[in-house]
């Protein structure tokens, strides 16, 4: 349950960041997560695909990467900035 | 390129962190010690605010905020034994309170009439560890029914706690529980740690505890006043 506030509050981020309508393009979601964070990076990277692969996300993924400390942090976004009639 | 990365370095818990500096703020201005009592379920958070409101509630204007999974439960046992506001704060399936939660309580509550704010969280000794609620301190309760190592296997709650109560001491002569080796974890884990022996059921040790909550809003009403 904490890894799923957690994520809910990384989409939130990532929704702010690139607005409402393109969240449909967002593609991944990079996170640093450290090993004193009191988080368990399977279990966030499982609550992350789940809430990515809801609306207004669609195909979005999430990368989460270890790190030393207690360090929790969204570190980038990517964004598929093709145009979808090309 | 179509892919286009954008940048972020951003913590996730900024904005909680921005919330609960705006509760601190808030808090501070009123003078108002404030404490988030977090636990596992069932060591006696909601018994030692009972005991605590019975006696201490004509001395001291103390508001309670409750956090529940599920229920108002706790928050309707607090408020047969206090006229002051009880504010529940169901979280819906979420495991610990939240900065947010807590700043919506505080429009409730009269802070100017307040001199002591109890948070009781959600039982829980690892999520809650990590959301900071804009509180004073966190005080963190054991029981003697549970293990002794617990601030071993939960090192991260007993370090961000300043204070702990050793609760339901009264079970003592009917568990196995080493109440030394409980403090020499607890302390290995975070040396700085204030312990309270408590029994909420007797009353046993309470008076150093209620000494306590008197000598803190003391210290903020003196802070305050200079």
């Amino acid at each position: 349950m904490h890894e799923l506030s957690v994520a809910m509050e990384v989409c939130r981020m990532a929704e702010d960041r690139i607005g409402a309508d393109a969240s449909g393009r967002l593609r991944l979601v990079a996170l640093e997560v450290g090993d004193d964070a009191g988080l368990e990076p399977d279990n966030l990277s499982f609550c992350l695909d789940a809430l990515l692969s809801q609306p207004p996300f669609g195909e979005a993924r999430a990368l989460v990467t270890r790190c030393a400390g207690n360090v929790l942090r969204l570190d980038y976004l990517e964004v598929d900035d093709a145009d979808p009639d090309d | 390129m179509p892919i286009r990365t954008i940048e972020v370095r951003e913590r996730v818990m900024a904005r909680n962190d921005e919330l609960a500096a705006e509760v601190r703020r808030r808090l501070a201005q009123a003078d108002v010690p404030s404490f988030n009592l977090v636990s596992s379920p069932g060591a006696g958070k909601t018994a030692l605010l009972e005991r605590t409101l019975d006696a201490l509630g004509r001395e001291m204007r103390i508001a309670v905020v409750t956090g529940d999974v599920q229920t108002q439960n706790d928050a309707e046992r607090l408020a047969r034994r206090t006229t002051r506001l009880v504010q529940a704060v169901v979280t819906g399936g979420a495991c610990h309170l939240d900065a947010s939660q807590v700043l919506e309580s505080l429009a409730a509550i009269d802070l100017p009439e307040t001199q002591l704010l109890f948070i009781e969280n959600v039982g829980n000794l690892v999520c809650p560890a990590s959301w900071d609620l804009g509180e004073t301190a966190k005080i963190v309760i054991m029981s003697v029914t549970e293990g002794e190592d617990k601030p071993l296997k939960y090192p991260k709650m007993f370090r961000e706690a300043r204070y702990a109560v050793l609760n339901k001491v009264d079970l003592l002569p009917y568990v196995p529980f080493d109440v030394e080796r409980a403090i020499d974890m607890a302390l290995s884990v975070n040396p700085s740690l204030q312990i309270f022996q408590t029994s909420a059921l007797t009353g046993r040790g309470m008076s150093e505890w209620f000494d306590f909550l008197r000598s803190q809003i003391r210290q903020h009403a003196a802070a305050g006043a200079a």
